[in-house]
């Protein structure tokens, strides 16, 4: 009985479906129901860790988009977060803007600052444009330092904001954080499925493959490059804005180059070039350190305190994308690929053309 | 005079940083992100070595410096970089990006993260006129500066090995077939690269300190060398040059909370008027 | 040293693990001689030669059959520097020369200490480019860009010389010098040649002997004289008959009786 494999497309209809076989659909179901029920079945520090994921997922979902679909190369994330973060603060604490006002608030202008931050990504490429990414991210950084030295606190203690409630509703707790997050998470992660299955998810494709082509087809570079940048940076602000929420507190500090390269690192493990990759690369690189923490449990106590840990922890980081560089470019998201394909084709097996060897 | 004083040395470090990221661009056609962490990881790696036998020797630093550098270009060549060949160009650049996370961990771990001034124990200083001073530390670091770069012009234009580089640079498929051992190439410029880098961490451990925060040079070198060609060894010392005095203004004159962002700022201006750097080729360039 | 200097049995070349390039491919390189390998484009004589030199994983393809034996040796799949080492240079069909590199500075990254031949000796076989010796290669004609690829291939002291498309982009009288001083070099070196080429003509009227490609198989072997004046050979690659309407190859009664499935 002749049955096409799971990747296999041989029509525009199938090209655009999301889950094609009952599995899939199964699996999803199965996922959801598991993420719901998880809660129940943790402590509340894992319920905390699980809300971290959440958050960078939709830091990393939007530079997945821009990096991963658009082949923009950006090192200015951590910037985005900052702008999310510090829009949150100005609205919060000067103007005194509800939850519902500034979360929208937060992303736009995200967005207006991606434009800008996009704009020399229609002369440049490569690694000029990363480059770029690099000079804005300091531009930012030190608008933001800038700020906090007028209205912190203190200059370095940051400033902080309190619980945001919607209504009568306070948004306190890690229980209560987790399933506004999962919900949000998975509104938008549908959200990313539906872009990149589009127009503008085949034009960024055609612009990362080969940009001169996709000009040359009459795909209006400027605008979808723009828009790249633009979804990643409202994106990347919402992550930055709910984060500060979460922690009650903004300190500039935090956004440092490192946590650009950290993003980086998340969907370079999860697979460049697929919305799945952004969410498992995410919950990954999150997880790591604290994965890491628990390890050095197992070892003398001498070596849980000084930077050892701290060293490993982001040593660790590096040795990943290095690895996954070398060996498995495609990330996580193939790991599952395999897999999948491995119990769909079972129990026959794909044999690549061997050469001979006399 | 003391303005004059803190920008040649300051030129000298970036000049060296530049000088690597150019050579690792020709030869491999790589943009090396990590190389402030190589610079900085190998001032450590001096200071260390100078200190294992009580007290400081310059010999056993110098020694353990070009150990580090030999095995640390070979090691990050052979296992690394030549896998990666004909890979999108952003694959290896996301690769030495790993790899200054990898390093910079290195001196968390090894190094605790201490700061540490490199101090030869050469101590009196050299007095000029309007008050600036030069240890003999600077006056060495000078002079193995400028005696690097004539030792490359001499290799790259004189010696058979280096009419080889440079055409292994250009070309490394017929390289081969004429019977060079490209891998070993390969593997020079990335040693000689992290020499100059290991050079250049000591110039500003000796001068500044040595610390995860220092790190910050190789992206102020990497900024030097696009500002002067990504292509072009003169280019390189007319970057950190440039590079040099604008933020050395800039901390005086405006704000020194802007030191990291100058470098970049005025890379952005070079790139409005002249993308290809002051002496690159129009070829390497990759933008619209 | 009489015999084949090089011989290649039912070579089997796959690009990117799924497309066969040539298939079956077998030749004898008689030593000193000079032999054609004619076809038109995409027949598989470059992919032949890649395998020879040692070329092919830079393209993504790998020898899934056969054999290459070079001086009674086995050479599948060695590098390209061991190859050149050995012996075999390879003067390929585009970046043959360093372009950013002056012509004496080519020549010397050649050239090997205590090499037979010697730098002065090339300069003498191409007077052109002794004239000019501080020229960046890449401001070079074609015809002079091409004496200098040969001379840097000389100068590796090479005892097979393997040249892919020599003729391309000249004027035909470069082409008709460049092939004569070719030839005469070789001889005089005692070199083998083994030369690949579009243009038919030119390369069959200085070599001993030829094989034509086609689809990736060998369809005519013989003396290069007797394939010059070959009514099919002639028809198809040299361009030229009685009776000149183009003809598909497989209407020829000749290459259907010549076609190989075996041995």
């Amino acid at each position: 009985m002749a049955r096409a494999g799971t990747n296999l497309r041989t029509n525009y209809v199938e090209a655009n479906e999301v889950l094609r076989r009952p599995y899939q659909r199964v699996l999803i179901v199965i996922v959801l129901a598991g993420a719901l029920l998880l809660p129940a079945a943790s402590s509340t520090y894992f319920v905390h860790l699980l809300d971290l994921c959440l958050l960078s997922a939709i830091g990393a979902l939007g530079l997945m988009l821009l990096t991963g679909y658009c082949g923009q190369i950006s090192l200015g994330h951590a910037a985005f977060l900052a702008v999310g973060a510090f829009t949150t603060v100005i609205l919060t604490v000067h103007v005194g803007a509800p939850f519902v006002v500034v979360l929208p608030a937060a992303a736009l202008s995200g967005a207006l600052l991606g434009f800008i931050v996009g704009l020399p990504s229609l002369r440049f490429r490569g690694v000029y444009l990363a480059i770029s990414t690099l000079a804005m991210h300091y531009a930012i950084i030190y608008l933001a330092t800038s700020y906090q030295a007028k209205f912190g606190s203190s200059a370095t203690a940051g400033i902080t904001i309190p619980d945001p409630s919607i209504g009568p509703l306070v948004l306190a707790g890690d229980h209560a954080w987790y399933y506004f997050l999962l919900v949000l998470t998975a509104l938008i992660t549908a959200g990313c499925v539906n872009l990149v299955r589009t127009r503008p998810g085949r034009a960024w494709m055609a612009i990362r493959d080969r940009d001169i082509a996709a000009q040359a087809l009459g795909i209006n570079l400027a605008r979808y490059k723009l828009l790249a940048f633009m979804a990643s940076s409202s994106l990347a602000s919402l992550s930055g804005s709910l984060l500060a929420y979460y922690s009650n507190v903004v300190t500039v500090e935090k956004y440092t180059l490192d946590l650009a390269v950290i993003y980086v690192a998340m969907i370079i493990v999860g697979g460049m070039g697929s919305i799945l990759g952004a969410l498992l690369g995410a919950i990954f690189i999150t997880l790591l350190p604290f994965g890491i923490d628990s390890l050095f449990g197992y070892l003398p106590r001498a070596w849980r305190f000084g930077s050892t840990l701290f060293g490993v922890q982001v040593g660790a980081v590096g040795v990943c994308i290095i690895a996954f560089l070398l060996f498995e470019p495609k990330g996580l998201a193939e790991i599952w690929r395999r897999i999948e394909t491995y119990f769909d084709r079972w129990p026959f097996r794909y044999r690549p053309l061997e050469t001979a060897r006399r | 005079m003391e303005f004059a004083a803190t920008v040649v040395i300051l030129t000298c470090t970036y000049a060296l940083l530049a000088a690597g990221i150019v050579i690792l661009y020709k030869a491999g056609r790589v943009v090396n992100f990590a190389h402030g962490e190589l610079a900085i990881v190998g001032g450590y790696v001096f200071y260390s070595s100078g200190l294992m036998a009580g007290g400081m020797s310059v010999w056993l630093a110098i020694a353990g410096a070009l150990v580090f550098s030999v095995v640390m270009g070979v090691v990050i060549y052979m296992a690394m970089m030549r896998r990666l060949v004909g890979e999108p160009f952003y694959v290896a650049i996301l690769v030495t990006v790993g790899l200054g996370i990898v390093l910079k961990s290195a001196i968390l771990v090894i190094w605790r993260a201490e700061r540490l001034t490199i101090d030869v124990g050469v101590a009196p200083a050299i007095r000029l006129a309007g008050g600036a001073s030069l240890s003999y530390m600077d006056v060495a670091s000078v002079a193995l500066t400028i005696a690097f770069f004539a030792g490359l012009y001499l290799f790259f234009s004189f010696t058979r090995l280096g009419i080889q580089f440079r055409g292994t640079a250009e070309n490394a498929l017929l390289a081969s077939q004429r019977g060079v051992n490209v891998n070993f190439v390969l593997s020079l410029a990335w040693v000689i690269a992290i020499m100059a880098a290991s050079l250049s961490g000591v110039l500003f451990g000796g001068r500044a300190f040595l610390s995860t925060e220092s790190v910050t040079i190789g992206l102020a070198g990497l900024t030097a060398a696009l500002v002067g060609g990504l292509d072009s060894l003169r280019g390189a010392v007319a970057g950190a040059f440039i590079v040099a005095c604008a933020q050395y203004l800039t901390v005086r004159l405006i704000d020194p909370v802007l030191s990291e962002a100058v470098p970049f700022l005025l890379l952005l201006l070079v790139m409005s008027i002249r993308p290809w750097g002051l002496f690159g080729t129009l070829e390497e360039l990759d933008r619209v | 040293m009489t015999g084949n200097i090089l011989e290649v049995r039912q070579l089997e070349v796959v690009y990117h693990r799924v497309a066969t390039a040539i298939q079956g491919v077998s030749l004898d390189v008689p030593t000193g001689s000079i032999v054609a390998l004619v076809g038109t484009n995409g027949a598989g004589k470059t992919t032949t030669l890649r395998a020879i030199s040692g070329f092919l994983p830079s393209e993504d393809a790998n020898i899934t059959d056969g054999e290459i034996t070079f001086r009674g040796r086995r050479i599948n799949g060695r590098m390209p520097h061991e190859l050149a080492r050995a012996g075999i240079i390879l003067v390929p069909e585009r970046d043959k020369v360093f372009a950013t590199l002056d012509i004496k500075e080519n020549l010397e990254f050649a050239s090997r200490e205590g090499g037979q031949i010697t730098l002065d000796r090339i300069l003498s076989y191409f007077p052109r480019l002794a004239e000019r010796q501080t020229q960046l290669a890449g401001y070079l004609s074609g015809g002079e860009k091409q004496m200098l690829a040969i001379g840097m291939a000389l100068l590796c002291g090479p005892s097979l010389l393997l040249i892919d498309e020599l003729s391309l982009g000249l004027a035909p009288i470069v082409i008709k010098e460049l092939m004569e001083r070719l030839r005469r070099v070789t001889k005089e070196l005692g070199l083998t040649v083994l030369l690949v080429e579009q243009n038919a003509n030119a390369a069959l009227a200085i070599s001993d002997f030829g094989y034509v490609m086609e689809g990736g198989r060998v369809v005519f072997s013989g003396n290069a004289m007797e394939l010059m004046s070959h009514p099919d050979v002639r028809e198809f690659y040299l361009g030229g008959s009685a009776q000149a309407k183009a003809k598909s190859y497989r209407d020829i009664k000749q290459y259907r009786r010549k076609r190989r499935w075996w041995g």
